[in-house]
């Protein structure tokens, strides 16, 4: 089956104008496969893909761009319990999550 | 959810902002496009836990916004596409992983296989979905 989602770049454009994502320090939550992790994670500092289910994460893992993994972590946990210490970052994306 | 995002909250600077961003159901459209135009097949029916979803989240931002935790900054709709090469391998993923969501009825995959049968060789089926991003800055106070 071939899908694409977005391929016009409607949702990476908007997310843009949104937020500025320069050095800034990201939590994602609910990143799922990574699908939009990588339409900003370039420009961040750090960042933070949170989401419950592991085999998600076990694909955003593997489709990181190797130039990358040093600035993009994947963690399995749940919204309602984030495992970082408070004001770690400087903007938390609700992907697709709320 | 509320508690959600307290945590979220809690883990943003003093100065952070929270972008929310989530399609919404509004009996999403089903087009047939090509280079050339495109052509609406008919809408999805909206299903009551997709529904429910929708009113919980937004009764979610509602009320940390009265408890003072977030103040909207913007907010905006614009569209999400999702294209599938044949009318039959939309049928085929909706009836997967929209199930709960949003139901393709009988005479709007009639309507889209038609019209994509017609098309120009480049044609794709496609949903318009709507989407909502919104910016929330932490607020000073809790």
């Amino acid at each position: 089956m071939t899908l694409q989602k977005d391929p016009e770049g409607f949702e990476k454009k908007i997310l843009h104008k949104y937020a500025d994502f320069t050095d800034k320090r990201i939590l994602e939550v609910g990143c799922g496969e990574g699908r939009l992790t990588w339409r900003y994670a370039d420009a961040s500092n750090l960042t933070v893909g949170l989401d419950p289910d592991q085999d998600s994460l076990r694909v955003a893992h593997a489709d990181s761009p190797s130039d990358l993994r040093g600035r993009v972590l994947f963690t399995q946990a749940s919204a309602k319990n984030i495992p970082f210490a408070k004001e770690t970052f400087d903007i938390a994306i609700l992907a697709w999550s709320l | 959810m509320v508690h959600a995002l307290d945590e979220i909250r809690r883990t943003l600077k003093p100065d952070g902002i929270l972008i929310d961003l989530r399609p919404m159901q509004d009996h999403w459209s089903v087009e047939v496009a090509s280079m050339k135009e495109v052509k609406a097949a008919g809408l999805l029916t909206d299903m009551p836990i997709g529904i429910a979803d929708d009113e919980a989240s937004f009764r979610a931002m509602r009320d940390v916004e009265s408890h003072g935790w977030f103040v909207k900054e913007r907010a905006e709709e614009f569209a999400f596409f999702y294209y599938w090469d044949m009318p039959s391998e939309m049928k085929e993923y909706m009836e997967k992983e929209w199930e709960d969501f949003e139901k393709l009825e009988d005479d709007v995959y009639r309507a889209a296989q038609s019209l994509w049968s017609s098309a120009n060789a480049d044609a794709r089926v496609r949903v318009r979905m709507k989407m909502l991003i919104a910016r929330w800055s932490k607020s000073k106070v809790k």
